[in-house]
């Protein structure tokens, strides 16, 4: 089976003043079709900036890919010219972010914006546009979409906007959707909703996710396979069923162990030491090693890479024997 | 005869108790909608509308709910940054709800401190660590200029600090490095309870649990009582003893950590549980999702009867009628709803 999206050691690096800021540094991932892929990591760990590197929104200068291929349907996005990439970005691929508040145009009625991509990427009339985007809108769960596709943004709940950015990003039916914290800004009970709606689409228009969280939770919902990232790397990757019945990195076991639960009682949080080191400063050897509890000399002199263990990898040295058995 | 005795001695047992610190009767904080060219009050905003629970000293009351249920007004209400619109807030035996500042501030002020959620907004960017932590016991008048020191570096002990970050500015630390500092000023004045207003929302996971397990060590070395405002329900189960489930202002639900999270009764909060992704486990059956219809409706205008009947998987006629009484169904259980 060959990937949808592929990344090949995509390294997206920042230029300020002479100092270099490696965010992303080298990160593989592989998404299948109709397949949900889960990007995992804390504040810093680069996931975000690898999402806006695939859509090609780096803001450049000061970002720039210096390095690696973005395979999509075998062609290589970081080499597209601008033009090019407006023909796949919001039709092949498409993205929903994080604050439906600010993504949304809020001078243009609902209508305009889902119309304005019907038009430019499917070349459709405004008639029949403005029939596909009340289509679109009872799609995603609204009762009363003829009336709101004259209303402004300001007029909807949070909830309310992020159906309106996935119906927004479903109207070309892409074959990726990009969704980068879709849920964290709204409640539990709307979280619940949403995350219905999306894996309800994804079935219906065997539409690939890449999904970028800091929730576990929302993971284990949601996802087929999920990669972790820590400082612009890949840690770990496995099916989520693996991953979530033995995680492997030390940084994934500490990231589990830190959610308190909801079902049985903890007398104590595990919590990993220290904080996500700055970009500019990321330590030598595994970046890791200095919040790990299990580090010993190699980790802190040598750099481990991503090791394929049967169906999954992992970053480490603790594991490295494990290869050999396989 | 018996039995009133009996009743009655129970009854002055419970007045003369003294392990509540805190009491809260039907709290109430409107806001008023001013419109027009006068300004006139059209109406009001019902952010928190007749909350009842009480606080033994030493445990953790977990208030949880989604965005707009009044959690963070009653907080702030709790400690009169905002002035209660109505109800009494009876702390250590004296009635907070209607002292007037002066009072205010030499009485309790300093034995209830807050935390607050952004812990990026709730410092000033141009004062020292050392200035954050020395204006409260300034602003009280409390120790010798050495004494203050000498708390300094014992709360920064506390806390897990660096003595030498003492010079620094808050743009100089971390958030999770922050929100201690904000834990360590709230802790200069030796409070007896601290109100904690999602302290740990904006935190990342791993140093989430840090500060969380900051908090509770800190409850068990000076005998803390916390009131501890999330989102969050994972979290409000980890540390709380009991828990108050808020909806459009009012409490649906208060019951110890074990009944509501094992039996939740009412409805609202079967749906909000059911709602949580949680990680997989092993040999942990997927739980059956109630998946609530439409959004919150305005606190402006809150719906007839029960305030949760439009959401309400099992709402009937009675519902959108009458208003539910907050009763004790069970021990240490209470529900305001018609089920029960």
């Amino acid at each position: 089976m060959t990937a949808l999206l592929e990344l090949k050691n995509l390294k997206t690096h920042f230029k300020r003043k002479k100092v270099t800021i490696p965010a992303v540094d080298g990160v593989d991932l592989k998404i299948h079709k109709g397949e949900t892929v889960a990007l995992v990591g804390e504040s810093g760990s680069g996931k975000s900036i690898t999402s806006l590197s695939i859509m090609r929104l780096i803001p450049s200068p000061p970002g720039e890919i210096v390095d690696g291929e973005i395979l999509f349907n075998g062609q290589d996005l970081a080499r597209l010219s601008d033009n090019d990439m407006c023909k796949i970005r919001g039709n092949d691929i498409s993205m929903i972010f994080q604050e439906p508040m600010t993504s949304l145009n809020p001078v243009l009625t609902i209508g305009e914006q889902i119309i304005e991509v019907l038009m430019y990427h499917q070349k459709l009339s405004k008639r029949a546009a403005s029939l596909k985007a009340i289509e679109m809108l009872e799609t995603v769960g609204f009762s009363r979409a003829k009336e709101l596709i004259d209303d402004y943004p300001h007029r909807l709940s949070g909830g309310m906007r992020q159906r309106v950015m996935i119906a927004i990003a479903m109207s070309c039916n892409p074959k990726l959707l990009i969704a980068d914290e879709p849920t964290t800004a709204l409640d539990v009970t709307i979280q619940a909703q949403i995350l219905d709606l999306m894996k309800e689409l994804s079935k219906k228009y065997d539409t690939s996710i890449l999904l970028i969280t800091h929730d576990l939770g929302v993971v284990s919902e949601v996802a087929d396979r999920v990669v972790v990232m820590y400082c612009g790397q890949v840690v770990e990757e496995a099916s989520v069923d693996d991953l979530f019945e033995e995680p492997l990195h030390p940084y994934t076991i500490g990231l589990m162990g830190s959610i308190p639960s909801l079902e049985g009682d903890l007398d104590r949080l595990y919590s990993i030491e220290g904080t996500v080191p700055p970009p500019e400063h990321f330590p030598a050897g595994c970046r890791f090693s200095p919040r790990c509890p299990h580090a010993f000399d190699r980790c802190r002199n040598e750099a481990p890479v991503l090791r394929e263990i049967g169906s999954r990898s992992v970053r480490c040295f603790l594991h490295d024997d494990k290869e050999a058995t396989k | 005869m018996n039995g009133t005795t009996s009743e009655l001695l129970k009854h002055s047992k419970k007045n003369n108790d003294s392990e509540y610190i805190l009491e809260v009767k039907d709290l109430k904080k409107y806001f008023p909608i001013k419109a027009g060219f006068l300004q006139r009050t059209v109406g009001s905003i019902k952010a928190v509308d007749g909350l009842t629970f009480k606080v033994k000293k030493g445990e953790t009351i977990g208030l949880v709910g989604e965005s707009g249920c009044g959690k963070s007004t009653a907080g702030r209400t709790l400690i009169r940054l905002y002035e209660p619109t109505s109800g009494d807030i009876i702390f250590k035996g004296k009635n907070i709800s209607k002292m007037n500042d002066g009072e205010l501030r030499r009485t309790v002020r300093k034995d209830i401190q807050m935390v607050f959620q952004d812990p990026y907004a709730s410092l000033n960017p141009r004062k020292t660590l050392k200035s954050i932590l020395s204006e409260p016991m300034i602003t009280h008048n409390l120790y010798s200029h050495k004494e203050r020191k000498e708390k300094i570096q014992d709360l920064l002990d506390k806390v897990g600090f660096n003595p030498l970050f003492i010079n620094r500015y808050p743009h100089e630390f971390s958030g999770g490095q922050r929100q201690r500092i904000g834990i360590a000023r709230a802790l200069a004045l030796n409070p007896d309870m601290i109100i904690a207003d999602e302290p740990v929302s904006a935190l990342d996971v791993s140093i989430q649990a840090q500060i969380i397990n900051l908090m509770e060590d800190l409850q068990d070395e000076l005998d803390l009582t916390y009131v501890f405002i999330s989102h969050d329900l994972s979290v409000v189960r980890h540390i709380s003893d009991r828990v108050g489930v808020m909806y459009l202002g009012k409490i649906m639900e208060f019951a110890g950590k074990k009944d509501l999270y094992e039996e939740p009764l009412h409805p609202y909060t079967q749906a909000l549980m059911s709602a949580v992704p949680v990680p997989k486990k092993k040999g942990v059956q997927v739980r059956e999702r109630i998946i609530l219809k439409g959004d919150l409706p305005s606190p402006a205008n809150p719906p007839q009867g029960c305030v949760f009947h439009t959401r309400c998987p099992v709402a009937t006629q009675m519902c959108s009628e009458q208003v539910p009484d907050f009763k004790e169904i069970r021990k240490e259980h209470f529900v305001a709803c018609h089920l029960y």
